[in-house]
């Protein structure tokens, strides 16, 4: 069975047929082909398929398509403004926070959650905010280095 | 996942007639944090599953001069961040805060959690000790259960397939102090090994703990035991061993039965200790 949903999905209004037992993951990946979120766990413990739905951090793997009608989605991919990096994403790159760069998405989307409610986290904070996402090569020391730079850039 | 009809109700009652049509093959999506996966993992294959989110009125915390209303759709989050709770009723805030994921509180809510009736549901033994009620829509219009009857057995409550939980509401109670504890193996993102609310009202005292057996559970012979009593080192020691025979906790991948039924007392002794 399926539904016809309309949202927008980085600024762009967008229509889907989607079949009722689609995870709004598996759309985003396979349907849109925007491939940054990840599944890791399907069970919402590792956070890489972490997107922003209505301004809240999801695990979209938790979310079926159908619920996305309505809604604004924003994806990894849509951080990129007229060519642009996030200041996350240049961030990341500057201070080497990634390795294998799996749960690099779902890291950048957490921190993007995280800084928009509270632009100036200390590093605990930092730490609690980044805790439902697993980074398997346990690169959390760089991770945690690479958001606080951005949050020392929003004090500036 | 197999695939099922969705459907969006936008009122309580043609949410009920939906439940009604569909004789007992309906699931209800709320945050859907625990029926995704269990669709997905095929523990659970429903012919409808209906998504109770667009119901106007049940995303909201009312705080009323006696009482409080957690709406069914409230998220975790917004009721752990919630100002009146976060200050009147911190125990219940730590519970709410500690399901989960920033992500998962997003979306998972407190009735959810409580609909589920996990054994280790964080936010039952707060809602317990709070001696809250259950706000039960169906054809005779809404009723209320008592929590501590709501749940029947792991994953079981008296909730019937024609019938829908709008709420859960408590008496206020500012003179009551409450100590949530929760045991995991690690601070974040992890299931309660064992959890427990310890509350204190005047000279009234009321447990309640997870993990511990097929429910969450109140411990009411050793809060007889505590009623009105001055709390000593002795009172205590025995408190704790009366409530570590009140359990039955069983072995698990998490931890065994001993652990359990000692941690209660522990837990037990932690937060008794703080009002000598």
């Amino acid at each position: 069975m399926k539904t016809m949903i309309e949202f927008t999905l980085n600024g762009e209004v967008v229509e889907c047929l989607v079949d009722n037992q689609r995870t709004l993951l598996k759309m985003i990946r396979e349907d849109f082909d925007l491939t940054g979120a990840k599944e890791g766990c399907g069970a919402g413990e590792c956070g890489a398929c972490t997107i922003i739905v209505d301004g809240k951090a999801l695990n979209a793997c938790l979310v079926l398509a159908v619920e996305a009608d309505g809604t604004e989605i924003t994806t990894i991919e849509g951080l990129v403004v007229d060519g642009e990096l996030d200041p996350l994403q240049v961030s990341f790159i500057d201070n080497a926070a990634l390795q294998c760069g799996y749960c690099t998405p779902g890291m950048i989307m957490t921190a993007k959650a995280m800084l928009e409610e509270n632009p100036h986290p200390t590093e605990n904070e930092i730490r609690e905010g980044i805790s439902g996402n697993l980074c398997r090569c346990t690169g959390y020391k760089k991770i945690i280095e690479a958001i606080q730079v951005v949050a020392d850039q929003n004090k500036a | 996942m197999k695939t099922f009809e969705y459907l969006r109700p936008t009122s309580l009652k043609e949410a009920l007639d939906i439940l009604k049509n569909h004789d007992g093959n309906v699931s209800i999506l709320n945050g859907g944090t625990d029926l995704i996966v269990r669709m997905r993992e095929g523990h659970s294959s429903p012919e409808v599953v209906m998504d109770i989110k667009k119901i106007p009125g049940l995303d909201q915390i009312q705080v009323d001069e006696d009482r409080i209303t957690i709406g069914a759709t409230v998220l975790l989050n917004d009721l752990g961040l919630n100002e009146v709770i976060k200050t009147r009723y911190p125990y219940l805030a730590q519970a709410a805060l500690s399901v989960g994921s920033k992500q998962v509180r997003n979306r998972a809510t407190c009735i959810g959690n409580i609909c589920n009736a996990s054994p280790l549901a964080d936010t039952a033994t707060p809602l317990l000790a709070l001696n809250a009620d259950v706000h039960i829509y169906g054809e005779e219009g809404i009723k209320t259960v008592p929590l501590k009857d709501f749940f029947v057995f792991v994953r079981k409550t008296v909730l019937k397939p024609n019938e829908i939980v709008t709420g859960i509401s408590f008496k206020q109670d500012p003179e009551a102090l409450g100590i949530f504890t929760k045991m995991s193996r690690r601070k974040e993102v992890d299931l309660s090994t064992v959890c427990s609310t310890v509350m204190r009202t005047g000279t009234e005292y009321r447990i309640s703990c997870g993990a511990v057996a097929p429910t969450p559970v109140r411990l009411f012979k050793t809060e007889a035991f505590l009623s009105g009593k001055t709390l000593t080192g002795e009172v205590i020691e025995e408190a704790c061993k009366l409530a570590e025979g009140e359990v039955v906790p069983i072995s698990d991948i998490r931890a065994s039965e001993a652990y359990r039924r000692e941690m209660v007392g522990v837990m037990l002794r932690r937060a008794l200790s703080e009002w000598l």
